[in-house]
């Protein structure tokens, strides 16, 4: 009797699961319509793109909102809801000519008074924006038509056109955000080629097209409005059922994980695309307190890490690339001739070097400090699986060479709270920010109690920080990038390891996907067969 | 009664241990990259540079005005916060408690009336497995099974009626087998009881005997396991939600955590100390009708 009610069960939860997603409307040709689904690690918790970091917000709200500008291709900044601009003699004041026409959602008009009220609000509540910092350097603003915007900075600051070409930098529409009282988590409105449709928290955000958008970038074929008629984001935790989903067609596309790329390359159902990251994971050195503000030992321990061993063990050779300077490959100031500064594999030259400065080995082959005490260095990392096998992997090469590493792995909030007290002798993670003037945020001496983790402070080295970021001659800032790197990899606070590269699977039934220079693949034109 | 007292010692008990956890809402909010200016403000506005007596004070003014706080992530109601994500958590509650009573009971009762026999045995084996094996472990054979082999059931997500499946059994099996162990003991210990000898020789049944008589009096321990697993369901099982994408309180508290969003933190634990308190209200009186001889003043 049992049996049969749970035969039936069975068939009335068959009957009502749903059906993968209907396939895109190619009726007559048009490209336009279709689902995308993809994945998100977390809920994106605020659309309000001043008041957060978090990565699955920026990625939905970069569809929502558009910036002044954006990064070609080549590197370069191009106009987006900017049509063009000047930069005065001092290259202290920037005059912005606006594209005319373009409307928010809500219907509203776009125009520079939307552009100085947006970059106000963020000076006001943007604390937790990245680029918050940005504006500090902005002496004012002013809209003196509609057409015509006028930032005015308080000293020339070369990376200004980076920081107003992320999503972070996108301009809100005045009227919805008065009419939300100034509340905007869920009210996202403004000028870009998708507008949110619906948002189950925790769940499901979907992204319907905004068929009045008509200026995506050049380097698009479709200058239009985009194909996909919707595109959802489905809170999947866990990346073992991020993977099942795509298995069973809950998702549309994914990055892949090192063990699944040869198998999904294989499997006619779906298609591989690559692309670069603006990021680079490294080994970095507490430089603040003993023993590692001495940097010779920070040479010679570098000598100790085998990254080819690490980019083939733990990315199977394909989703990550060596590093050898401390601005990755993708980024503009990496100059393949600084490899010649990088402190290469070589157990023999760290063990002399350890040898030469007193660190000798004791009767167990372990080395002790120059005074005899046991040199037991603590690594700390992210609690996340690539940093437990890179640490696990450092670990034995620094065993080789007779150093007794520790690793300590600490959850995010924790590990951010840690390194400014200079818990740690050694730091395992990655940073990713596309412009040079990374070095201001990650290595220079104001940055010593929050994001320079290696608490590294050299007036050499900040001298050429501040340089850089107000230099605006092309040419002469890449050169001083270059000694800036050269004599970062010379004192080796950081050890480059790799540059994370993806590998994004997508059903096959999405044509027209191409992959982008770097940072991701371009879905404007893609559409779904 | 008791239960003011004890909430608000659980509130004062959260508060501190938050207060020790290493990191701040400050930091976790202001992202890798933040100056120390950028950490300041926010300090500030989240009203953290207060002395912790003072922030405590300014919580329990909240509460006396029926607001749990904001969230300082989501800049959203904690109430709104919880309230999104309880039926959810109350749908998965009830059919994990559901599946997992009846399923233990039977198996108990099987394997109790036929005591040493084979299926006893069975029964009790499958109870071992139940209790050994990891539940995220079953959960994702389940997935490999159900969704991807024989597409029967969704991988993820809580759309439809099969969503709750996977997550309902992966969540039961465990308990089901303690309850089918219980079971067992119970009834075998009344089994042998006069009253029931006295049952059949006035003609009844034995379907009657043991289902009617006797697993009455065998429910009374089962049921006090029963509340605390309802009770501990309400507070989110995070890592079934986590594997199946569930949207219930267990991910929105684990997610807090992390994030440090100290007045979601407070939330959810309230929530799960008031469940406890009302599921364990509940089993007393299921006892009282279990067992007329308990009476309450």
């Amino acid at each position: 009797m049992r049996r049969w009610l749970i035969a039936g069960l069975v068939v009335l939860f068959t009957a009502c699961t749903t059906a993968a997603p209907s396939p895109g409307a190619s009726a007559s040709g048009s490209k336009v319509g279709g689902t995308v689904t993809f994945a998100a690690i977390t809920d994106p918790e605020t659309l309000d793109l001043h008041q957060t970091s978090n990565p699955v917000a920026s990625t939905i709200f970069g569809y929502i909102y558009e910036p002044l500008v954006y990064q070609d291709l080549d590197n370069s900044y191009k106009g987006l809801l900017a049509e063009s601009w000047t930069v005065s003699p001092d290259n202290k004041t920037i005059t912005f000519t606006l594209r005319k026409g373009i409307t928010f959602t809500d219907g509203s008009p776009f125009n520079a008074a939307a552009v100085k009220f947006t970059y106000e609000r963020l000076q006001r509540v943007g604390a937790k924006s990245p680029i918050f910092e940005t504006f500090k350097s902005v002496a004012k603003m002013d809209a003196p038509n509609d057409s015509t915007f006028v930032l005015s900075l308080t000293e020339p600051y070369a990376p200004i056109f980076h920081d107003l070409a992320t999503s972070y930098a996108g301009i809100l529409s005045p009227s919805t955000v008065q009419a939300a009282g100034d509340k905007i988590d869920r009210a996202a409105v403004g000028t870009g080629e998708y507008k949110l449709k619906d948002w189950q928290t925790g769940q499901l955000v979907t992204l319907e097209r905004n068929d009045k958008f008509d200026h995506a970038p050049a380097f698009y074929k479709n200058r239009g409005a985009p194909f996909i008629q919707q595109v959802r984001y489905k809170v999947i935790p866990d990346p073992a059922t991020q993977l099942a989903a795509l298995e069973a067609g809950e998702v549309d596309a994914l990055g892949l994980q090192a063990k699944d790329v040869a198998k999904y390359g294989a499997d006619k159902r779906f298609a591989i695309y690559d692309s670069f990251t603006y990021g680079l994971t490294y080994l970095g050195f507490d430089a603040a307190r003993p023993p590692f503000n001495d940097a010779k030992l920070r040479t010679a321990l570098s000598r100790a890490v085998n990254k080819d061993e690490i980019v083939q063990t733990v990315f199977g050779g394909t989703l990550a690339k060596i590093a050898c300077c401390p601005i990755a490959p993708s980024i503009q100031g990496y100059d393949e001739k600084l490899k010649q500064y990088e402190l290469k594999y070589d157990v023999a030259a760290a063990k002399s070097g350890l040898d030469a400065i007193g660190y000798k080995a004791g009767a167990d082959g372990m080395r002790t400090k120059p005074d005899g005490t046991a040199f037991k260095p603590v690594l700390y990392t992210t609690t996340s699986s690539d940093h437990t096998k890179i640490s696990t992997l450092i670990q034995a090469q620094f065993k080789a060479v007779g150093v007794d590493l520790q690793v300590k792995q600490l959850e995010s909030a924790a590990l951010l709270a840690a390194t400014p007290k200079a818990e740690h002798d050694l730091y395992l993670n990655g940073y990713s920010w596309n412009e040079p003037d990374m070095f201001s945020l990650f290595l220079s001496c104001d940055r010593v109690k929050t994001s320079n983790r290696v608490l590294f402070c050299d007036q050499t080295l900040e001298a050429m920080i501040k340089a850089g970021r107000t230099e605006l001659d092309q040419t002469k800032r890449m050169q001083i990038y270059f000694d800036a790197q050269k004599y970062t990899m010379q004192q080796a606070p950081w050890q480059p390891l790799y540059m994370p590269v993806s590998k994004t699977a997508v059903v096959a039934r999405i044509a027209d996907l191409r992959q982008g220079q770097a940072g991701g693949l371009l879905w404007h034109d893609a559409y779904v067969k | 009664m008791l239960a003011i007292p004890v909430l608000l010692g659980v509130s004062v008990g959260v508060f501190l241990m938050i207060a020790f956890i290493p990191g701040d809402p400050a930091t976790a909010l202001a992202g890798d990259t933040a100056s120390p200016d950028a950490i300041a403000r926010i300090r500030v506005e989240l009203g953290l540079d207060q002395p912790l007596p003072v922030q405590y004070l300014r919580f329990l003014e909240r509460l006396a005005h029926g607001s749990l706080g904001t969230s300082i992530r989501t800049h959203r109601d904690v109430t709104v916060e919880i309230l999104d994500r309880l039926p959810y958590t109350l749908e998965l509650a009830f059919a994990a408690v559901l599946i997992s009573t009846t399923l233990g009971v039977s198996l108990g009762v099987i394997a109790a009336v036929n005591r040493g026999r084979t299926p006893d045995l069975v029964t009790m084996g499958i109870a071992m497995v139940g209790l050994s094996v990891p539940t995220f472990f079953l959960a994702l054979i389940g997935i490999v099974v159900f969704s991807l082999r024989l597409h029967w059931l969704p991988v993820t997500g809580a759309a439809t009626l099969g969503s709750l499946v996977l997550p309902a059994v992966s969540l039961s099996l465990h308990s089901a087998a303690v309850k089918a162990r219980i079971t067992r003991s119970s009834m075998l210990e009344i089994l042998g009881q006069d009253y029931l000898r006295t049952a059949r020789a006035k003609g009844l049944r034995e379907r009657a005997v043991i289902w009617r008589h006797a697993l009455k009096n065998a429910l009374i321990p089962v049921s006090t396991i029963v509340g605390l697993q309802f009770g501990s369901l309400l507070g989110g099982a995070f890592i079934i939600e986590t594997i199946f994408g569930w949207p219930g309180v267990g991910l929105l508290s684990v997610q807090a955590i992390f994030n440090r969003d100290f007045p979601v933190i407070q939330g959810t634990v309230l929530l799960v100390a008031v469940a406890y308190l009302v599921t364990n209200l509940l089993v007393d009186l299921l006892y009282a009708w279990l067992d007329p001889r308990i009476r309450y003043a």
